[in-house]
């Protein structure tokens, strides 16, 4: 009898479209063995996507801390960290040298740009989403017409036939290519043949432990500052800044913080997208990562002025889990790809949900 | 009464739409007629023989000269397809004009008319047939979306692609 | 108006400067670029009456949800999708001409309403983030559109004819051609003036929309769309339902888009499938603002001369971007930036405003309040 009563209270608590999202990609779990597809190389997918995208949704924490909505302009910090990259390959850094130079030059452009945009979204309270969003378009495009601009010279980065402006994607072999992700990579089929031993179907396993350590590092640091006076400081502007400014917190400057931060931890997040993924996208590539991230955090279990480290987490392994596993499976099963259609869905969809939640209008 | 009225009043005028959308579909239907000057073999032993020259006028428009063995065309919408044909039968002979009325069949899209059988005289069956447009295998793929590569690992998700750049921006 | 009459005339001037803040800026950016284009004026003249004809009939229908107090109806792409579905299913049936564009109109209406009231429903759910909302939705739906005509149609609902159909036998081909209807409204009636065509009957269906806007504000839905404009509070005092009111605001404005995309594709004379709508609601926004509309006021006249001023912008970015840096990409780019930058403007104009307002009458409050204690 009380399980029937706790049981839907579990449920309740998850949400309705997670509930259907999670239970989707159990069934694509399922799914696999039968279809033929391959589940320890899925599974590698997954996780390397994970170490890819983690670190941008955990920059939507801060600004969702402080109740600045979620960030439709991640096209702003993801800026940033093309800037840190393309500026430290420009500079003649290689090697992981050139990964940790993007990260130091990143870190003043999204200090300064997070601050003008920390200072926007303050004046205009209450509409930050919709702002946000065109705010990272006109940057975006403002951008697109710098990378062309900018006295860029470095022959790896540079139209070849022109000579300037920078090609819209850059491969960064020999430059940060999997830095993080090859550091004290666990790969069960090098293991297997050091012991001499034969580990069936997880010898196709690899786990990129660096990509996730630096993640986990982020995310520790994040999970710690909300704990800190500062931190408790900004969740309570995000739920209540009229109580919030009675308690003697300057709100403004608070939201601007979690702006900063949020532009910063956007910046981390792209550099760390490029190194798994091998290459750096300039142009109109920054938009095509903002509605995938906010619908991850979303499919987490955040809201629009709520969100948690395993949200974080959940959401991307969820997110990554529907985009890796989609294509495959429906591809072995019924040959018909149909899965950007269902990742266009569910995402926008998960996003409309959030927005369209009665509780959460009021703030 | 105010809500009755209300009622009846959009009841007519979704009904007024449902009977001009099928008016539409009626009167817009479009054709291509095709015309071929060619000598018909053999038709209930009998051949008739194609002309020496036919111009064709479809609605004051010139919009084919055959010589023999010709295929011209026209489009039309509707299905009372009017022409004019100037022929001249014979080499150096005198051109004749006759003025054609067809009726054409709704469901089918492209239509090909004999000349020499029609102006003979003959049954539908004679003139009339079918054009059957050829299977054209492209073999360029056409890059749809949803049919992209593996995992989306090109990084381009996809979920936005607002401004394609590259695809007709100055059509706006 | 009568208290501005008796300003000075310099004040007078200053303050219609910062009220047109924005077409002023598009007027010497366009004064600027048009002799660095180096285009013909005809040329350029022809361009932009051809854009007026395809674009004001989409730009006129975002006044109706600004009227209800929505804000700019970023979903206004959802009756462009409702027109494309349309539009594919007429060219299958071969009906050409002046009918298949009636046909396609009528046969819009179902979809484009019916997504409408989706929209306007959600928009109801989502009060005080319409803006927002409407954006995804946007998303949202073209994730639908795609599932059907991508794999329903050919699957399910049936298209006889393989030339709009992908060659795996389901789906529509990334370009429908409408070779059939193009532009067979705008020669209707179309009269050439020096060099110049002008599509009157386009143009008159535009008219034809202008006095509905206008007759349509003065009937008791629309005062009742103002009144839920102005306030949401006050209106529902007023025993207005907001809700109802507010959809059919929403409903109007995407049936109309509906229109104005089968006149738009007719001009076109092409559908290019999955990517057609996507840029429509962006540029018309980007239109409606150029032509000085705010968020929360517009009116026909900034629809013309914003569908004027922008397009002028976007013919001759390019040549200018080229003119000046040697690449004519930077143009492209340009205009791009500045349609943003002008909708980003736009919304945080409004949103300050609104802030303001708010707080403005927040401060009296609290001053009544500190009153009615010392007292």
């Amino acid at each position: 009898m009380s399980t029937a009563i706790v049981l839907p209270e579990a449920l309740k608590k998850m949400g309705f479209p997670r509930l259907i999202i999670s239970g989707f990609l159990l069934v694509l779990f399922i799914l696999t063995p039968f279809v033929g597809v391959d589940l320890p190389t899925q599974i590698t997918n997954i996780i390397n996507r994970f170490s890819w995208n983690a670190v941008l949704v955990l920059a939507m924490v801060p600004m969702i801390h402080a109740g600045c909505g979620l960030n439709f302009g991640l096209p702003l910090a993801i800026i940033c960290g093309l800037l840190g990259g393309t500026l430290s390959i420009q500079l003649g850094f290689t090697g992981p040298m050139s990964f940790v130079m993007a990260v130091l030059i990143a870190t003043p452009f999204a200090v300064i740009l997070g601050g003008g945009y920390g200072l926007l979204l303050n004046r205009i309270k209450g509409g930050e989403m919709m702002i946000a969003t065109y705010v990272g378009f006109s940057v975006m495009s403002f951008f697109c017409m710098m990378w062309l601009l900018l006295p860029y010279s470095s022959p790896t980065m540079v139209y070849g036939l022109s000579g300037n402006g920078l090609r819209p994607t850059i491969s960064l072999d020999g430059f940060y290519n999997q830095t993080l992700a090859r550091l004290l990579e666990i790969d069960f089929a090098k293991i297997a043949a050091a012991l001499h031993i034969s580990l069936g179907p997880l010898e196709r396993i690899k786990i990129p432990t660096g990509s996730l350590i630096a993640f986990a590092l982020l995310a520790f640091l994040m999970w710690a500052f909300l704990h800190t006076k500062t931190g408790t400081a900004m969740t309570a502007v995000g739920s209540n800044a009229a109580f919030a400014r009675a308690a003697g917190i300057n709100v403004d400057r608070t939201r601007m913080l979690s702006v900063i931060m949020s532009t910063w931890l956007g910046a981390m997040g792209i550099l760390m997208y490029q190194q798994g993924f091998g290459f750096i996208q300039l142009y109109n590539a920054p938009n095509n990562l903002t509605m995938p991230t906010v619908a991850a955090i979303l499919i987490g279990g955040a809201s629009v002025n709520k969100a948690s480290i395993p949200n974080v987490i959940i959401g991307t392994i969820l997110f990554q889990g529907i985009v890796t596993m989609t294509p495959t499976v429906m591809n072995s099963a019924i040959h018909m790809d149909m899965s950007e259609v269902i990742r266009i869905i569910v995402s926008q969809g998960m996003i409309l949900y959030a927005l369209t939640r009665k509780a959460e209008g009021a703030k | 009464m105010k809500a009755k009225r209300r009622i009846l009043f959009s009841l007519l005028l979704v009904l007024l739409l449902v009977g001009v959308a099928a008016a539409m579909m009626v009167i817009g239907r479009g054709h291509t007629v095709y015309f071929d000057n060619k000598t018909l073999e053999d038709y209930q032993g009998q051949t008739y023989k194609a002309f020496e020259k036919v111009v064709v006028t479809v609605k004051g428009e010139e919009v084919a000269k055959l010589s023999k063995r010709d295929r011209g065309m026209s489009i039309w919408i509707g299905q009372n397809f009017k022409m004019i044909l100037e022929v001249t039968r014979e080499k150096g002979g005198e051109s004749e004009i006759h003025e054609i009325d067809l009726k054409l069949p709704y469901s089918v899209d492209g239509i090909v008319v004999n000349l020499p059988a029609l102006l003979a005289g003959l049954p539908e069956e004679a003139w009339y047939s079918e054009f059957v447009p050829a299977v054209t295998e492209e073999p360029v793929d056409e890059g749809v979306p949803g049919e992209g590569d593996e995992f989306g690992l090109g990084g381009d998700m996809g979920l936005e692609g607002e401004l394609g750049l590259e695809d007709g921006l100055g059509d706006v | 108006m009568s208290r501005k009459t008796n300003l000075p005339a310099g004040k007078r001037a200053l303050e219609l400067v910062q009220n047109n803040a924005v077409p002023i800026m598009f007027i010497i950016i366009c004064a600027v670029f048009i002799p660095m284009a180096g285009f013909s004026p005809s040329y350029l003249l022809n361009e932009i009456v051809t854009r007026m004809g395809r674009n004001l009939f989409l730009v006129l229908c975002l006044l109706f949800p600004i009227m209800a107090g929505m804000g700019l109806n970023f979903a206004m792409t959802l009756g462009a999708m409702g027109a494309e579905i349309a539009i594919i299913l007429v060219a299958d049936w071969q009906i050409w001409g002046i009918p298949g564009v009636v046909l396609a109109m009528i046969l819009s209406i179902p979809f484009s309403a019916l997504l409408g009231f989706i929209c306007g429903t959600l928009q109801n759910m989502a009060k005080g983030r319409e803006m927002i909302t409407s954006y995804i939705i946007n998303f949202f739906i073209n994730g639908w559109y795609q599932l059907i005509v991508l794999y329903i149609m050919g699957a399910i609902v049936p298209i006889a004819h393989a030339s709009i159909m992908l060659p795996r036998g389901y789906g529509i081909r990334n370009t429908v051609s409408l070779l059939n209807m193009r532009q067979c409204l705008d020669d209707l009636l179309a009269i050439r003036v020096a060099g110049v065509k002008i599509p009157v009957f386009t143009f008159l269906l535009v008219a034809l929309l202008c006095l509905f806007i206008v007759w349509f504000r003065r009937t008791k839905l629309g005062q009742d769309m103002r009144a839920v404009g102005q306030d949401l509070e006050v209106a529902k005092a007023a025993g207005i339902n907001v809700d109802r009111t507010r959809i059919i605001s929403v409903v109007m404005s995407t049936v109309c888009a509906g229109f104005g995309m089968v006149i738009y594709l007719q001009n076109i004379g092409n559908l290019p499938t999955y990517t057609g709508h996507a840029q429509i609601g962006m540029f018309c926004i980007a239109a409606l603002l150029v032509g000085g509309a705010s968020v929360e006021k517009a009116g026909i006249g900034n629809a013309f001369l914003g569908v004027i001023l922008f397009h002028l912008m976007f013919i001759v970015a390019p040549g200018a971007g080229a003119f000046i840096t040697g690449d004519s990409m930077v143009g492209e780019y340009f205009r791009v930036f500045l349609s943003y930058g002008v909708i980003t403007l736009a919304l945080i104009m409004y949103e300050a405003k609104k802030r303001m307002v708010r707080s403005k009458a927040g401060q009296e409050l609290a001053e009544a309040q500190t009153k009615k204690e010392d007292a």
